[in-house]
């Protein structure tokens, strides 16, 4: 198509802009201020802090953090394909699980070195992503859903039943002591510090994902697929993506956990209460935002020790009562809630619950 | 901007023999037309005549049962959306389809960072973005979401998407539906100044009014068939046309 001379703003406008990549990175630099700097400055801050509190407190208390961190990265990568791509996937344990085995088989089997097989366990992750992404993203709603709750009961089933290879249902070990073990183990505060790093880059990752072209992209099929489509984005590549990001941190938190636990079963790396809580998380926090599932983790988990230390066998019975309240009362999550109370200057309780009422 | 050389003659749009069937009942039969360079060709017929099956079908939201489509040459038949609109073909929804959860200002954004010459940063896109926001009239909305425009507004957002992705071609799906007198002036005014900017048009409209004042040549359907395709003139002193769109008692009426 040749520009016509007469052509005029419109044509301008419609023209693009072919801008090096020095110069939009130039364009970055001069934009940083304070304002849109903060939540860089506060994750480090946060990061630095944590790191600081280790030398502070018992190893009791660098375990419970660790479940802690642990779940911060598993919401951030629910929140990825649930949240802002809006597939909620109720599967997402069979990553854990898969990236739990990977690693237990190659140090228990093949004497590999745990820094070797975390990226197998990741690539394995990722694969499975892509292989049952393909056909299941095209499902949506409830569909997609249950399609997923059957991948990861389906994949526990295949690891239960190979029992030359994993050890079946009896289980499976990482040897960790003398020259038997493949890597030395890390003990609390060297897990402490893995998985601090692990969600420490979950949010990294999220957060960058999100304001990024692809981000917007995401936001756009989870709005209207139909819309997102005819705007140029391909629709499935970005579903399968963010599925697949999604499995490759989830299968990273996994292949932690199972050196983390040395011994373990099928049922425990592909325990579904895996996938609900992170659903729980994101959704009580705020789906579809990186403070979200931040906040959902940090919240729901040390509530859930709180209350397993100090209220014995009415524990889960109370935990499960402030999760309703909290769905009831702050549908949307209660970050979102406290951001738009914010803007808007209305706490109204009520008003909120009228305004996200089904 | 670059564009491979194209034999001159090719039209930006062509449709040959284009059909669709839902079930029992075609909704588009044997369909064929083309459309040139900086045309702009009107699309109207009586609901339910195939108008916007007829969008969906070139856009790729749906896989005609027979038939073909060529943008400029090229044959698309039953390729994905974002296929096409990667090869320089934008729409809008007649059922508007903003993205909710994101701003007027972003939601045109999301066109400019994924269409065609598109822009490499999130920045440039919305740069982009209040450009064409300043086009099409709703500048002063850009912060607000989607679901506070009013209906006119929304149908602009949906142009403005629709523009972000940079097309050689623009299928509009009743913009003009719903509008103010005034307000459809300066949508007329608007489709004009696209033309101009070497955009090719084609204009679905229920408004006779509004699409005789903006089109080049009319394409009438009625039930899945092409009743007419000629000037604007021609087709409105068309007896079929007549008859389709305003009864055969207007016309008795008008005779006796």
């Amino acid at each position: 198509m040749t520009q016509k001379p007469s052509a005029g703003p419109v044509a301008e406008v419609l023209q693009g802009r072919s801008r090096s990549t020095q110069a939009m990175f130039g364009d970055w630099i001069r934009s940083r201020t304070p304002a849109n700097s903060w939540p860089v400055v506060a994750g480090f801050a946060v990061f630095a802090a944590m790191l600081g509190l280790q030398q502070l407190i018992v190893p009791g208390t660098q375990r419970l953090l660790t479940s802690v961190f642990l779940f911060v990265a598993l919401a951030q990568a629910w929140n990825i394909i649930g949240g802002y791509t809006g597939y909620a996937s109720f599967g997402q344990v069979a990553f854990f699980g898969l990236g739990a085995y990977t690693v237990a088989v190659l140090m228990n089997n093949y004497h590999v070195s745990f820094w070797v097989a975390l990226p197998v366990a990741v690539v394995v992750g990722v694969l499975f992503a892509v292989v049952i992404g393909v056909p299941l993203l095209r499902l949506r709603g409830h569909y997609f859903a249950i399609a997923t709750l059957g991948a990861a009961e389906g994949a526990r089933e295949v690891i239960n039943n190979m029992t030359s290879v994993t050890g079946g249902g009896g289980g499976i070990t990482i040897p960790t002591f003398g020259s038997e073990a493949p890597t030395p183990y890390f003990g609390k505060p060297g897990f402490y510090l893995a998985f601090l790093v692990l969600a420490a880059v979950s949010v990294a990752v999220a957060a960058l994902i999100a304001r990024s072209r692809f981000g917007y992209a995401m936001v756009a099929v989870h709005e209207d697929e139909d819309a997102a489509g005819a705007v140029g984005i391909n629709t499935t590549v970005v579903k399968v993506i963010a599925f697949a990001v999604s499995a490759a941190i989830v299968a990273c938190a996994g292949a932690f956990y199972a050196f983390q636990q040395i011994e373990f079963y099928p049922t425990d790396v592909f325990d579904a209460s895996f996938t609900v809580l992170m659903v729980i998380m994101v959704v009580i926090g705020g789906s579809g935002s990186v403070v979200g599932p931040l906040a959902g983790a940090v919240g729901l988990e040390l509530l859930s020790q709180f209350l397993r230390v100090n209220l014995g066998s009415f524990n889960q019975l109370i935990f499960g009562a402030i999760i309703v309240l909290v769905v009831v009362f702050f549908p949307q999550g209660v970050v979102i809630y406290l951001r738009d109370a914010w803007r808007t200057r209305q706490f109204s309780i009520l008003d909120n619950v009228r305004r996200y009422r089904l | 901007m670059i564009a491979p050389v194209e034999v001159p003659s090719a039209a930006v749009l062509e449709v040959r023999h284009l059909a669709k069937r839902f079930g029992g009942l075609w909704a588009l039969r044997d369909v064929s037309f083309s459309v040139s360079e900086g045309e702009i060709l009107g699309v109207i017929g009586p609901n339910g005549a195939g108008k916007s099956t007829l969008v969906n079908l070139i856009t790729g939201h749906l896989r005609p049962t027979t038939g073909q489509v060529l943008i400029g040459g090229r044959d698309v038949t039953g390729l994905r959306p974002w296929v096409i609109a990667h090869d320089r073909v934008a729409r809008t929804f007649q059922i508007v389809k903003p993205f909710r959860g994101l701003t007027v200002r972003e939601n045109v954004a999301i066109g400019a960072m994924h269409g065609n010459e598109r822009d490499r940063s999130v920045r440039d896109a919305l740069t982009t973005a209040d450009e064409l926001l300043d086009l099409v009239g709703i500048a002063k909305h850009a912060n607000a979401t989607p679901t506070q425009l009013s209906v006119a507004d929304a149908r602009r957002l949906e142009l403005a998407k629709a523009l972000a992705t940079r097309p050689r071609l623009l299928l509009i799906d009743e913009v003009m539906a719903g509008l103010r007198h005034h307000e459809i002036e300066s949508a007329v005014g608007l489709i004009h100044r696209l033309r101009d900017s070497g955009i090719t048009i084609v204009a679905v409209e229920h408004v006779m009014k509004a699409i005789v004042s903006v089109s080049d040549r009319i394409l009438v359907l009625h039930h899945g068939s092409i009743l007419a395709l000629g000037s604007p003139s021609e087709v409105l002193a068309d007896p079929r046309v007549i008859e389709a769109y305003l009864g055969h008692r207007y016309l008795d009426r008008r005779s006796s």
